[in-house]
């Protein structure tokens, strides 16, 4: 079994928000350890410098009380003013070596109380009189000393005691400069990872304050396609308004293309029917061969016209996201419409409704043309009644329409929904009415199935998308 | 009865006014909805009927239609169009029409539902007026008395349909005249005491009454 990782890319590209909290947060892990290592590199600095600077005023102090005796010995006119000196192994430390001739050095030759018996062992360069050099060299129980020197010349004059060097030594335990450097490396550390985990933590509820207003347009496009709102409601920021201006545009403009489609389809049934009108009405009541060949040709050139119509406008319609339309009204005016053109027939329509609020969700007139289509069928086949029961059913419209009629019987069912299929070709119809109801309803993805009625007729369910 | 038919295509209005004419109503067309406004909401031009189209020229059909219902025009109104949404009919139908027929369409239908229309008007549920041994049957456009078939004109049925469409009522000569000719028609309101005179030798005697000054009543049996 094996699991199919997105690569970071892909993650990064699929998420505004993890784009911006990994950059955000990259840039303050690099600045804040940037911060630390110049901040710990300077504080070291000054700290050595300093060091040094305090080695440098023992080196001064011990050349200032450095005294030649006239056996030509050499001793200190007082002792060294920091008592860390008199105290054993305190880690600070002078030593005064007597640098001969041809390498006969005298290493030790006076040296700090601090020392004990040890002997600092120094590398052996000669520094030119009065230059100062820097060490770093063993000193007592392994640690490692930070040292200063520089060479005394003593010169009298005298041939025998031609002349003599003296180096004195000045070493300091460099823990001394360490500690605090450590002390100060770990506060600082310490400000530095308080500092970023309290940027992070705004960075987070910044991208979070930021996103806020494109998790609302997911909810005002929600709501467009969920067919509650026809464009994008309310005030965006100024970064997104642009967008949501020209989101709204192109939605007016979709519609305003769908109404010029179904204009057209319409001035073109007209141009096409009158003409048909005319032709058919010209040849009616004549009995020839030519007159049932037109009739029959004018027919099927209605029926196309009105299938082909039909599906058009409805192929536009559902193209256009966030319409809505209130079902009871829409249901209200075909029954007047029904009473009025089956009059002669006096059928009793009755409307049942668990909620009269239901919206379906899509345009108008395609709910007309469903719902027309099926009353129209009941009407031509009921006997005295029909019953149209309007509900909701897991987050679906539906719609039954119930007759007394004669039904059909269920090999047929499937057989009228095709185009231009009729079960009863006694009855007036093209036809196309439950054809144009199955394309319509099938563009809007819903449900038409049959059954037999209660009253005794046929059954007809419709299911369709709604709104609330 | 008399129809206007208000159709712009001038080809279906000559074939609408034949064959109303040969079903035995007075027509008069008119192919703009101006006109239309104007002979329809007349009070003295009293049409049992209209036939009418939507789209036309001058004013929209649906526009003459609510003008006309809000003058108080009754007459039954049947539209006639290529608009075949149901969209477009629910709209025909409460801008106050009685039925809704589209292009194109067999002329036997729509004389089948002006009948209907003009029937249900005049409170009729049948297709067979009947008023004692007279039989009008408006599908057939025939006339029996007694079971026994009656010859009529064009004319002599013009008067004697609306006369069943009336029983019992006062008909005035003038009444007649304005629903069995059609406006542009040479009117002489003798020839009306004609077909009176005509019908009464055909019909059984003292069906048809003259009310002095007023007009002539068809008394039906139920009433005597």
């Amino acid at each position: 079994m094996s699991f199919r990782v997105p690569s970071l890319s892909i993650t990064l590209r699929s998420s505004l928000r993890l784009r911006l909290l990994l950059g955000t947060l990259v840039w303050i892990a690099v600045s804040i350890m940037v911060a630390g290592w110049a901040l710990g590199g300077l504080f070291r600095q000054h700290v050595a410098a300093q060091f040094h600077a305090e080695l440098r005023t023992h080196l001064d102090q011990l050349a200032a009380h450095l005294a030649f005796e006239q056996d030509g010995s050499v001793s200190l006119s007082a002792a060294q003013s920091d008592p860390r000196f008199s105290k054993p192994y305190s880690g600070v430390y002078w030593q005064i070596d007597q640098v001969g001739h041809a390498g006969k050095n005298v290493s030790g030759l006076l040296r700090s109380r601090s020392l004990w018996d040890d002997v600092l062992e120094v590398p052996s360069d000669t520094p030119m009189n009065g230059e100062i050099h820097q060490h770093r060299v063993s000193g007592p129980g392994d640690t490692t000393l930070g040292m200063v020197e520089r060479v005394v010349i003593l010169e009298d004059g005298t041939p025998a005691r031609a002349e003599r060097r003296f180096r004195l030594i000045v070493a300091a335990d460099e823990r001394q400069m360490l500690e605090p450097v450590e002390r100060f490396n770990g506060m600082l550390w310490l400000t530095l990872g308080l500092l970023g985990g309290g940027l992070a933590l705004v960075a987070v509820i910044q991208v979070l304050i930021a996103l806020v207003p494109l998790r609302r347009l997911h909810r005002a496009l929600a709501a467009v396609r969920g067919g509650t709102t026809l464009d994008l409601e309310g005030r965006f920021p100024g970064e997104v308004q642009p967008l949501v201006e020209e989101f709204n545009t192109v939605l007016a403009q979709n519609a305003e293309v769908v109404e010029r489609a179904r204009t057209q389809a319409g001035n073109l049934a007209h141009a096409l029917k009158t003409p048909l009108s005319v032709i058919a009405n010209a040849v009616n009541g004549k009995d020839s061969e030519l007159a049932h060949l037109v009739s029959s040709q004018v027919e099927v050139a209605r029926r196309q016209i009105d299938y082909h119509l039909s599906r058009s406008r409805a192929a536009a319609s559902v193209r256009i996201p966030g319409v809505r339309t209130p079902v009871f009204p829409v249901l209200e005016g075909l029954v007047r419409v029904m009473k009025r053109i089956h009059a002669d027939r006096n059928i009793e329509l009755v409307m049942h409704a668990t909620n009269e609020q239901v919206m379906f969700r899509g345009e108008e007139q395609d709910l007309q043309e469903m719902l027309g289509n099926l009353l129209d069928n009941a009407c031509k086949w009921a006997a005295r009644r029909i019953e149209i029961s309007v509900a909701v059913e897991e987050q679906s419209l539906t719609i039954i329409v119930d007759d007394d009629g004669c039904g059909i019987a269920e090999a047929e069912r499937q057989r009228v929904l095709n185009r231009g299929e009729r079960a009863d070709e006694m009855t007036p119809g093209s036809g196309l009415g439950l054809a144009i109801v199955n394309d319509v309803m099938r563009l809007y993805g819903g449900r038409l199935e049959f059954d037999d009625s209660g009253l005794g007729g046929l059954r007809v369910k419709l299911t369709l998308p709604m709104t609330n | 009865m008399r129809v206007l038919v208000v159709e712009d295509e001038p080809t279906i209005a000559s074939q609408l006014s034949e064959a109303l004419c040969a079903a035995g109503y007075a027509v008069d067309v008119v192919g703009n909805g101006a006109d239309a406004h104007f002979h329809g909401g007349d009070e003295n031009q009293p049409f049992d009927a209209v036939v009418l189209d939507l789209g036309l020229p001058q004013m929209d059909g649906l526009t003459v239609l609510k003008k006309w219902r809000a003058a108080g025009r009754v007459m039954p109104v049947l539209i006639l169009t290529a608009r075949d949404n149901w969209h477009e009919k629910v709209a025909g139908i409460d801008a106050g029409a009685d039925d809704y027929l589209t292009k194109p369409f067999y002329m036997e239908e729509l004389l089948a539902r002006l009948r209907a229309l003009i029937r249900r008007a005049g409170g009729h549920a049948s297709a067979e007026l009947v008023c004692g041994d007279i039989v009008l049957d408006t599908l057939h456009s025939r006339v029996t008395v007694g079971g026994l078939a009656l010859t009529l004109t064009s004319h002599e049925y013009r008067v004697l349909n609306y006369l069943m469409h009336h029983p019992d009522q006062v008909v005035s000569r003038n009444d007649l005249i304005e629903h069995i000719y059609a406006q542009d028609f040479d009117r002489d309101s003798n020839t009306v005491e004609v077909f009176i005179a005509r019908l009464r030798k055909k019909l059984p005697e003292g069906v048809i009454e003259t009310e002095r000054g007023l007009g002539y009543r068809l008394v039906s049996p139920t009433s005597s």
